[in-house]
């Protein structure tokens, strides 16, 4: 099991970190392989505006002594990351090199799900009691607002298509609820992170959230999902097997030398 | 079959900033104009500030055809229409001991009045 | 006088006037056969190899070593497809007229009738490849769009210039690549070394064959005829080599080819001709990762098809 920061605003970084590091990781694999070749060009510069977010977290994080951005991103071991499950689940069968079956519905269910998570933690971290994570919120949901409207439009229309594509997203979207278990957890530092007020609480969130999706949902006729208690809470350092396999990837280069300047 | 129609031809103009026209970038496919939109910006314009998209599916769009070109054809006999054919003012305002109003001078006024 | 009393010998002699007085072609304007199909060929393949293309450099793209060099790689690998957009917009239009789409395009790919680019079928086998073909595959397509960038048809020179436009940004991020592991460790730069003797022999083929006698084909002749392409392969190659070759022996790079140097009488660079046989290999989809890459393209294809069926059923 992970340990839990004194800090509890470091706890919310890593939190926030390993999140959207994770979830542009899912989507670099995508790359090139979109149903649609307009569609890649669009979702790498979402997938690359992510890992942006990530990365000013990181260095928010390496502002306070934890470490260097990359050697946080890169080579932390699965029990101490501190994502969500949904984030570390793979886009699908295969291996993104040789033989990919990637699941678009689950793409799109995933990133819609996810997406509007953030935009509601965002705006309530724009008034963090921590000036430097306000200010971070402030820039990043400039960005967001192309995200929700490009993850929006894809789920509905998906949704509100062919009778095949609905049955694709409602089992894409089940599967993304069965993980998200732990989506607005902010896992054993809960309380300290509240208490300082960095940003409200789990349940003010997941409510605004659930009134935040509505209309969206009510257009595709499919009630707003709930939640139920995570298997894993991810929040605490547990995670699937998915996870390591995807650290052992994305370091394999940079673990070849930490020293070396890349 | 269905791929004949997810292939929809749209044009995407875009305005730099909230002051400059419309300009055409390139065209793309798509299978609606919702989905026409959220593509245009990250697949022409991925470098450079953006303060308004049109996305215009190409059928709606009048050209002109490959004849009709010849329509621009003009002769350059317009100088009254152009600064270049007043030019001769600059001498005869020197005469009265004034400058010219030339484009760049009155172009300047924009900055405003004395208050 | 309208095009369709004009006979056909007489629109080619003005076709061709136009030409010679470095007129643009535009989609809708009447072209030769020849001409067409010229196009056809040489911007599907252009469009498609950049798409195919996408694929090795993909590879590297989850594995690069830094946050920075992640973000880098992925806008580059962004801009391929993003040019393998643009380029198949530009063939889809001449192909209109034929009935035929991006569909047809990707099918022509998967049956083998549209080849993509023999630097495409080549493994990348390390970090130091993904930076060597940033830096040197991408330097020999630079040389080959910009010698295209005044293109007889308008709508390629468009697509050339946005494209070459964004390619500077591919040189500089294939030699920031490179320069931090010339400059890095032992092993770093032995990574680099090998990348630049595995991919040698494919950055001499990147142009294609010196003339037809040597492999057969070469649709250089007409493409310089129409005046959509400026020079030959191998006055290409030979601009490839002029300016890289001091480059790479200026970070410590030793170039696989003891027979090389530049001859002062023909102002020439003599170079060892790479096996050609190897080169027809690649032509035939044989080459060594030609039917995984085209393996790869096709499945992530149907298994989104799908989606293209959904949404083009809801507009009906």
């Amino acid at each position: 099991m992970t340990q839990k920061f004194e800090n509890p605003v470091v706890e919310l970084l890593f939190q926030l970190a390993d999140d959207d590091y994770l979830f542009s990781y899912r989507g670099s694999e995508w790359l090139g392989l979109a149903p649609h070749i307009e569609e890649d060009v669009a979702f790498s510069s979402i997938t690359q505006d992510t890992m942006g977010h990530a990365t000013v977290y990181y260095r928010l994080l390496e502002g306070l002594g934890l470490g260097a951005a990359d050697s946080l991103a890169h080579i932390r071991p699965a029990a101490e990351r501190k994502n969500s499950i949904l984030v570390e689940r793979p886009n699908g069968e295969g291996c993104y090199m040789e033989n990919p079956r990637y699941d678009w519905a689950y793409a799109v269910a995933r990133s819609y799900i996810y997406t509007t998570a953030k935009k509601i933690k965002i705006d309530s971290l724009k008034s963090s009691s921590d000036q430097s994570l306000a200010e971070a919120a402030v820039k990043i949901s400039m960005e967001l607002y192309y995200h929700l409207l490009h993850w929006k439009t894809w789920f509905v229309q998906l949704f509100n298509a062919t009778e095949e594509a609905r049955n694709r997203m409602t089992k894409a979207l089940e599967k993304v609820v069965a993980d998200s278990g732990d989506l607005f957890s902010f896992g054993d530092a809960a309380s300290e992170i509240t208490n300082a007020s960095l940003i409200e609480s789990e349940q003010v969130l997941l409510n605004r959230w659930t009134e935040y999706v509505k209309p969206v949902f009510e257009t595709i006729k499919v009630a707003v999902p709930t939640f139920g208690k995570p298997e894993r809470n991810g929040r605490n350092g547990e995670h699937t097997n998915e996870l390591q396999d995807a650290i052992d990837t994305m370091s394999e280069v940079y673990a070849t030398d930490l020293a070396a300047a890349w | 079959m269905g791929n004949e129609s997810f292939y929809q031809e749209f044009e995407v103009f875009s305005r730099r900033t909230k002051t400059s026209p419309f300009q055409h970038q390139f065209s793309l496919l798509a299978p609606n104009e919702d989905i026409a939109m959220v593509m245009a910006q990250e697949n022409f314009m991925r470098r450079e500030p953006v303060a308004d998209i049109w996305v215009v599916k190409r059928d709606h769009i009048r050209g002109l055809n490959s004849e009709e070109r010849q329509i621009v054809e003009r002769l350059d006999n317009k100088d009254y229409r152009l600064t270049k054919g007043y030019g001769y003012l600059r001498k005869k305002w020197r005469q009265y001991e004034q400058g010219m109003f030339d484009e760049k001078e009155i172009l300047s006024w924009a900055g405003g009045q004395k208050k | 006088m309208t095009a369709d009393v004009l006979l056909e010998k007489d629109l080619q002699a003005q076709f061709e006037e136009r030409i010679a007085a470095g007129d643009k072609i535009e989609a809708d304007d009447w072209m030769p056969e020849e001409y067409r199909l010229a196009l056809i060929k040489l911007i599907s393949m252009h469009g498609i190899s950049e798409i195919m293309g996408a694929l090795p450099e993909k590879e590297w793209v989850p594995k690069a070593p830094t946050l920075y060099r992640k973000l880098g790689i992925m806008a580059k690998v962004q801009d391929e497809m993003g040019h393998g957009q643009l380029l198949l917009r530009v063939a889809e239009d001449l192909i209109k007229p034929l009935g035929k789409n991006r569909e047809d395009l990707m099918q022509d790919l998967f049956a083998g009738r549209l080849k993509f680019h023999n630097v495409f079928h080549m493994a990348t086998k390390s970090w130091g490849d993904a930076g060597l073909i940033g830096w040197l595959v991408d330097g020999a397509a630079i040389i080959t769009q910009t010698n295209m960038l005044n293109a007889s048809y308008a709508p390629y020179a468009r697509a050339l210039q946005r494209i070459c436009a964004e390619e500077v940004f591919h040189a500089q991020h294939g030699e920031a690549i490179i320069l931090a592991l010339a400059e890095g460790t032992e092993k770093q730069k032995e990574m680099v070394q090998d990348a630049l003797n595995r991919w040698w022999e494919a950055l001499l083929f990147f142009f294609g064959p010196p003339s037809s006698d040597t492999t057969g084909s070469t649709k250089q002749d007409i493409t310089i005829k129409y005046k959509i392409r400026i020079n030959t392969n191998e006055e290409l190659r030979q601009g490839f080599l002029s300016k890289y070759i001091p480059r790479i022996q200026s970070i410590g790079l030793t170039i696989p080819d003891p027979t090389l140097r530049f001859d002062e009488e023909t102002q020439k660079w003599i170079y060892q001709q790479p096996n050609w046989e190897n080169f027809k290999k690649i032509q035939r989809n044989e080459g060594p990762k030609s039917q995984e890459r085209l393996k790869l393209r096709r499945t992530s294809y149907d298994d989104t098809a799908w989606v293209r069926e959904a949404l083009s059923a809801q507009i009906g």
